[in-house]
């Protein structure tokens, strides 16, 4: 028997065998390419020409955005409900997949859990710009003032205050939570600098003790229940926006599960639109194999029909209730001035996911990659089809007009898919893009168990 | 006092040595491990984390809170909406729920920190960067005389290699 080293410099010696998760996943995070370095600063044009843009109409006044009687929701509402939308996949795959112990979500959960705190991010600029007096945004909230007035609690609207928020705070904290102890992993292997000091600071210490990870997943476990009726009810508030008024074509029982269909549908097309290009760019395919595409396809295939079947139950229920302002508002959404984006909408949520019945174009990933950019098209314009149609024509013929997105509207449009890709890359270079230790605890078991036929 | 730390492989192998040791007396100890098992977590302490008191506690506070705020500054400032009484229930469900959630998540989260005792920057004399990488640690703090007998104990349970770390 070799007597033990003394001290604690024994331990300091370096790793004797290196994690190959630990390598391949940091290894994202190293250097910076001059492809990356071309995307960033693109999205930043992007993003600082609507900066500007947004200042413009800051100081002109919303006549800008194109808002004009009757349609005083535009562009920016419609954009926010896709950027929540798009934050649906994320939790569904980290919380409710976490819950069915669906391991296969463990390659793909870290960027659809990033994807969410950044669409949701993103989502809630767009309220702000779309008041017009940015200055007065803090109404929303219900402070003790000099006026003595309080908010009203029976309003949608501040329903929906509070939901966004809400899961705002939950997503970051669930995305954090996850990130803990590959922060640990990032700060052991960083050489000393800046970065050490980032991870040093946001690893909180971690050490894997076993009462730590007790803890961990505890807390993992509480905050997928907790987050799992969150995501259900969030998009079912922002559908109330809508449903809760009397319009023709909004006031509509079915909404809030069409919406969260619709917001999970969205969200895993996203979802392979970030995780594709990132698998591909960084070798990662022995992690993210193409079977964790094809689950995801399933997903994509069923929530399709689940989409599919709101849309045709919207015109049966419009025909069944017998009520003319609902019918005259389906037909002119399916024959009048916005045939073509109803028309979009059904190809792209609806025909063209149908190829995802064949496994030949389910493992097709650039297939999918083109799918995916065709889902997110079409529920852009779902959103489009749902706000402005029934906008547009509402009760009396008299006061019907004509919606066309204007420039200033487009350009801030731009820019939201940029703060979302500058987000998301800049979460390239500094967090684990997988789930390490996830990843890792598959291996150890597959190992142990491997090697456990003696146990 | 000083800490014996010993290195291994195979989270099974660690969960018997855990074991083992607290049958012969030696309970403070902590294991490392590079990834969530619940084998080591259970042979360590088989208690139940106390973080879902702070989930429990945190949901309740948060319901109370959204209900409270609610029909308080409805009365605080009477305004009939939509016929419907100052105080509406059924319409203040939603804020009560979304507050249920908020509290009990950040409760979680403080759960996490105090139980989980995270504090950045602050790392055992035991702790190595292996055990971030793929292998498993178990310290023991001990008396000098238990060095030896711990020891032989951890290598007849496949421990790869045994240290001795002075606090």
């Amino acid at each position: 028997m070799t007597p033990p080293p003394p001290g604690a410099e024994a331990l300091a010696l370096p790793v004797p065998k290196d994690s190959i998760y630990n390598r391949d996943i940091m290894a994202v995070t190293k250097g910076f390419s001059l492809k990356w370095l071309a995307l960033v600063l693109l999205a930043l044009g992007g993003l600082l020409q609507a900066v500007g843009v947004f200042a413009y109409q800051t100081y002109t006044g919303l006549g800008v955005a194109g808002y004009q009687a009757p349609v005083f929701w535009g562009v920016y509402i419609i954009t926010f409900v896709f950027w929540i939308g798009i934050g649906h996949a994320g939790t569904l795959i980290s919380a409710i997949l976490f819950l069915f112990r669906a391991k296969w979500r463990n390659a793909i959960n870290r960027g659809a859990e990033a994807m969410t705190v950044f669409a949701v991010l993103t989502a809630a600029l767009f309220p702000l710009i779309h008041i017009g007096r940015l200055w007065k945004f803090y109404f929303m909230i219900p402070y003790p003032n000099q006026r003595g007035l309080w908010v009203n609690f029976k309003s949608p609207l501040l329903w929906d205050l509070f939901a966004i928020n809400t899961y705002l705070t939950i997503s970051v904290v669930f995305f954090f939570v996850g990130l803990i102890p590959d922060l640990a992993i990032a700060r052991d292997r960083a050489p000393n600098g800046i970065k050490k000091l980032l991870y040093t600071v946001l690893s909180l210490g971690w050490q894997g003790t076993g009462r730590q990870w007790k803890a961990h997943s505890r807390t993992v476990l509480h905050l997928s229940g907790l987050a799992t009726p969150l995501v259900l009810s969030v998009h079912s508030v922002v559908s109330w926006d809508f449903a809760m008024s009397v319009l023709p074509g909004w006031h509509a029982t079915i909404f809030a599960p069409y919406f969260v269909a619709g917001a999970i549908f969205g969200g895993f097309a996203m979802v392979l639109t970030l995780m594709i290009p990132v698998r591909r760019i960084w070798g990662l395919e022995h992690i993210i194999t193409d079977y964790h595409f094809e689950n995801m396809s399933r997903f994509i295939l069923f929530t399709s029909w689940i989409v599919g079947y709101a849309y045709t139950m919207e015109y049966f229920i419009a025909w069944y209730s017998g009520v003319e302002w609902e019918q005259t508002s389906f037909f002119l959404r399916a024959f009048g001035p916005y045939w073509l984006s109803t028309w979009i909408m059904i190809f792209c949520n609806v025909v063209a996911p149908q190829v995802l019945w064949f496994k030949s174009c389910r493992t097709n990933v650039h297939l999918l990659f083109v799918l995916s950019v065709i889902i997110n098209i079409g529920m852009w314009f779902e959103r489009y089809v749902i706000i402005i149609t029934s906008l547009s024509r509402d009760f009396v013929p008299a006061a019907w007009g004509i919606y066309i997105p204007s420039p200033v509207e487009l350009s801030i449009l731009v820019g939201s898919f940029s703060f979302f890709s500058l987000l998301f890359l800049l979460f390239l270079k500094v967090f684990p893009v997988i789930a390490i230790t996830e990843v890792k605890e598959l291996a150890i078991h597959a190992r142990d168990h491997a090697h456990g036929g003696a146990h | 006092m000083p800490t014996v730390v010993s290195i291994f492989d195979r989270p099974s192998d660690v969960a018997k040595a855990v074991r083992k040791l607290r049958d012969r007396g030696h309970d403070q100890l902590t294991t490392y491990s590079p990834a969530p098992f619940t084998e080591v977590e259970d042979a360590e302490d088989p208690k139940p984390s106390k973080v879902r008191l702070f989930t429990l506690i945190g949901g309740l506070l948060g319901l109370v809170t959204g209900f409270a705020i609610q029909i308080w500054m409805s009365l605080d400032w009477p305004l009939k909406i939509g016929g419907k009484a100052y105080a509406s229930i059924p319409a203040y469900v939603i804020v009560g729920f979304e507050l249920t959630i908020l509290f009990g998540g950040l409760a979680t989260f403080l759960g996490l920190m105090l139980v989980g005792r995270l504090a950045p920057g602050r790392l055992d004399k035991a702790y190595s960067k292996r055990f971030s990488a793929e292998e498993f640690g178990v310290a023991v703090d001990c008396k000098d005389s238990d060095v030896a007998e711990i020891d032989a104990l951890m290598r007849a349970h496949t421990a790869k290699e045994v240290h001795v770390v002075q606090a």
